[in-house]
């Protein structure tokens, strides 16, 4: 089984540490590695601490936490070479790193499967540095690379429909609002490894679909769904026993504007055909079972 | 308590008040005088030393830019176009084709264990003209082992078989870095990420730790030896604790034949804690160690397409390239270490980093005014006429890469700067005449370690092809050959201590067969050392 590996990107004072500290105190039951420039910025409470070491924090939820220190690569692997295993592996790109091509590591790395490239955006800040002489290419890489985009700080700005719309020029990615990073971990996350199982209570602003299929599943229609509306449909993974490709298991994966399909090996015993997406409600109400 | 006095055909001693001499008193590790044998013996009992007599003396070299880890490198085998010294004072044969490459390496893969990957450095395809290495050449060396060629830039990697399949890399695989022939298909070139992370992989990750340990060390100090050297610095460094006990531990044999400069890596922790351990670690300081270096990196290279440029920014057009260490977070991290009164070396290649470098320094000096701080721009290739003039406003020192005039000249010429940049990049000229203290640099092992043939690019100024990249900015000989001794000094707070031959410095000399100052400049490089004295004691290069 790979690990999912996720790209935390955007701005210095976008909120990405915002985010991660979030991450750290609500990961439940999933084993988070998350791999940080600097952990003065993160608020880990001295409570949830089980050991610290130098350049790495584990904490009693199961997670762990390591400086970068100077080389990723290196961080990466030595991560990768410990005996413990971890359900997700996240990375905290630096404020002016393209979050995309620190989501190729996974694409080279066997062990591990793209997760998503999420980046937030300092909704009062964005256009000005997207303006900027030195950083504003910089900053449209940043968005371009975006499977998700966190639009944060909405509080401080009084335009967000302006905001929202200029971001939608920038990104194809989907947008999720939030004042203080505060967007659903599920759907930036995921649910647990095995990514299809009853349908998570629903919790403010987003809810999950499961479906299942006894029979083999038409490949087109599937994806036709998937991508039909991308903007609220946030996140789906499924394990799917496709009509042209029956011996064959195969996993979809939608993060953001991201879909792939992927091959997992023989279909085995398995029953049925899964498929768990996430999104925001209202919206995916009125979506048909296929 | 012995003075030594050794006679040579010439002293060169950089001393302005008295250039030349005949005769160099040495007591206790320390320059007691430089002067006619008359002169000497005024200090009492001499011993007459004159095995160097039929010599030239020079300060010790003093190279500012390079990095230990070109001892590491030479773990494994070397496969450049140019012949390049090894640690053991050996000549490595230049490859000049692919062929030659592919054929070195099948032989010496059948010298590695079963099982084991098969590294090797120093690639340089620009030089061979024709076609890029492929996958196929690769193969030739092995298809089971995996073989990773690493080019002289450090930034792009030949791969084979092996390493592609075991990292699954096929024609969908959509990650930037990965060549693809016209076809679609993997060329087995990896750039930038891709090459690093395949690098790793195929050699294990260990071989961070490889590259820098207290064998490494030693190996780049005798390289270092060998072209006259008698200071270098490390200039990049985290410093973890088994890297600063290796370090003490070889700088601490009288047999180490260089003082080393480490550079803090200023962003591997947060200022904070970094000015912390850098503190602590001064305090371990001997005469062949110095830790009080911060190095910070803003951009990438022009060459790899990664370096930030203004306007117009490349000549083919390539985007800008990539912030390393952003304007905002360089401001942050140099005031930490500007207030804690270290010394910070900035790298910046394109003229937008540099130009961020020294408003950088501006606004340090406005927030926490300090006297003659000499933070320097590392390389500073495309620094102009204007940059440096607020350099000289500032305090700024640069240290300026002079070999890649020669390296990759007719790159900066034909592709990435156009000629007229090209004519006017590496400043020295420019730096001389607006009077900003420089020096100028090999950074090794990206070029190899030899200040003479440094300060030979700096004077000649010409490309591998044999072209004058720009009459206006060549420097007369004794020019260069301070910027290699009391100039680099000078940026590394070390002149009062050492980089001329003067009453009272460290006995650190450069023992060449030839003067440079009688040789025709075009000759420069050519110039044999004997080998060098470190602190009195007398280190002989071997001879090949």
């Amino acid at each position: 089984m790979t690990i999912p590996f996720t790209v935390i990107g955007g701005f210095l004072g976008a909120g990405k540490t915002t985010l991660l500290n979030r991450l750290l105190r609500g990961a439940e039951g999933r084993r988070f590695a998350v791999l940080v420039n600097d952990f003065g910025a993160l608020d880990i409470d001295s409570r949830l601490v089980a050991a610290h070491g130098g350049d790495t924090v584990a904490l009693a939820n199961g997670c762990l936490c390591c400086t970068i220190g100077d080389s990723l690569v290196t961080t990466l692997l030595g991560l990768l070479e410990q005996p413990e295993r971890f359900d997700h592996i996240v990375v905290e790109a630096s404020g002016v790193a393209d979050p995309g091509r620190i989501a190729d590591l996974a694409v080279l790395e066997p062990r591990l499967s793209r997760d998503g490239v999420i980046v937030v955006v300092d909704a009062a800040e964005v256009r000005a540095r997207a303006a900027d002489r030195r950083m504003g290419d910089t900053i449209q890489r940043q968005l371009a690379a975006a499977d998700l985009l966190v639009l944060n700080k909405t509080d401080l700005v009084d335009d967000l429909p302006t905001q929202r719309a200029w971001l939608g020029t920038q990104s194809d990615g989907p947008i999720l609002e939030a004042r203080h990073a505060d967007v659903p971990l599920d759907l930036l996350f995921g649910l647990d490894r095995h990514g299809a199982t009853a349908a998570s209570p629903p919790s403010d602003g987003f809810a999950s679909w499961s479906y299942t299929w006894p029979e083999p599943v038409d490949r087109d229609v599937l994806l036709a769904i998937l991508r039909e509306v991308p903007g609220e449909m946030l996140r789906a993974k499924g394990i799917v026993r496709f009509a042209d490709a029956p011996d064959r298991r195969s996993v979809v994966q939608l993060v953001g504007r991201r879909l792939e399909v992927g091959d997992e090996g023989p279909w085995g015993d398995t029953a049925e055909s899964r498929l768990v997406i996430l999104g925001l409600k209202p919206v995916l109400g009125s979506l048909q079972r296929e | 308590m012995t003075t030594t006095v050794y006679s040579a055909r010439r002293i060169v001693t950089m001393n302005p008040n008295r250039p030349f001499a005949s005769h160099v008193a040495v007591r206790d590790g320390r320059i007691l005088g430089a002067g006619s044998l008359e002169e000497l013996k005024g200090w009492g009992k001499v011993e007459l030393d004159t095995r160097f007599a039929d010599k030239v003396i020079l300060p010790g070299f003093v190279e500012g830019h390079s990095h230990a880890f070109e001892g590491g490198v030479w773990k494994f085998p070397y496969v450049g176009y140019f012949d390049r010294t090894t640690p053991e004072g050996k000549v490595a044969p230049g490859l000049k084709s692919i062929d030659e490459v592919v054929a070195a390496l099948q032989a010496h893969e059948k010298t590695l264990p079963k099982g084991t990957s098969l590294l090797a450095w120093g690639f340089d395809p620009i030089y061979f003209g024709g076609r890029r290495m492929v996958v196929a050449d690769v193969d030739r060396i092995s298809t089971e082992r995996p073989v990773v060629i690493i080019h002289s830039n450090f930034h792009v990697a030949n791969a084979n078989t092996a390493v592609l399949a075991k990292a699954g890399i096929t024609r969908t695989t959509n990650v930037h870095g990965i060549v693809k022939d016209a076809s679609g298909e993997p060329t087995g070139e990896l750039q930038e990420m891709a090459a690093k992370y395949m690098a790793y992989r195929a050699a294990g990750v260990e071989i961070a730790t490889a590259l820098s340990d207290e064998q490494a060390v030693w190996r780049f100090a005798r390289v270092a030896q060998l072209a006259g050297v008698t200071t270098a610095t490390d200039l990049h460094n985290e410093m973890h604790d088994s890297t600063v006990e290796g370090y003490l531990k070889a700088t601490g044999s009288d047999d180490f034949p260089i003082r080393l400069l480490p550079a803090f890596a200023a962003t591997a922790i947060p200022p904070a804690e970094g000015v912390v351990r850098l503190q602590a670690l001064v305090k371990k300081n001997n005469d062949k160690l110095r830790f009080q270096l911060v190095k910070i990196v803003t951009d990438g290279s022009i060459q790899g397409l990664s370096a930030r440029m203004r306007w117009p920014g490349y000549y083919d057009g390539t985007p800008n390239g990539v912030w390393n260490v952003g304007p905002d977070d360089l401001d942050r991290v140099l005031l930490a270490y500007h207030r804690a009164g270290f010394q910070v070396h900035i790298h910046t290649n394109g003229d937008e980093a540099s130009e961020v470098g020294i408003e950088a320094v501006e606004r340090a000096l406005a927030a926490a005014p300090r006297w003659d701080h000499r933070h320097t721009l590392q390389h500073a290739q495309m620094a102009d006429a204007g940059q440096f003039r607020r350099m000289k406003a500032l305090g700024i020192c640069a240290n300026l890469f002079a070999n890649h005039l020669y390296y990759w000249g007719d790159i900066h010429y034909a592709k990435t700067l156009g000629p007229e940049r090209a004519e006017r990049m590496d400043a020295c000229a420019t730096a001389l005449a607006t009077g900003v203290p420089f020096a100028i640099h090999c950074d090794a092992p990206v070029t190899p370690i030899g200040p003479l043939f440094t300060a030979w690019c700096a004077v000649n100024r010409l490309t591998a092809s044999g072209r004058t990249l720009g009459e206006a900015e060549k420097i007369p000989v004794a020019d260069a050959l301070r910027a290699i001794t009391l100039g680099a000094a000078y940026t590394l707070k070390l002149d009062e201590e050492l980089g001329s031959i003067d009453v009272g410095k460290r006995a650190d000399f450069a023992i060449l067969d030839d003067d440079p100052l009688s040789v025709p400049p075009e000759n420069l490089k050519d110039i044999g050392v004997w080998g060098t004295v470190l602190g009195g004691k007398v280190f002989e290069a071997p001879r090949t």
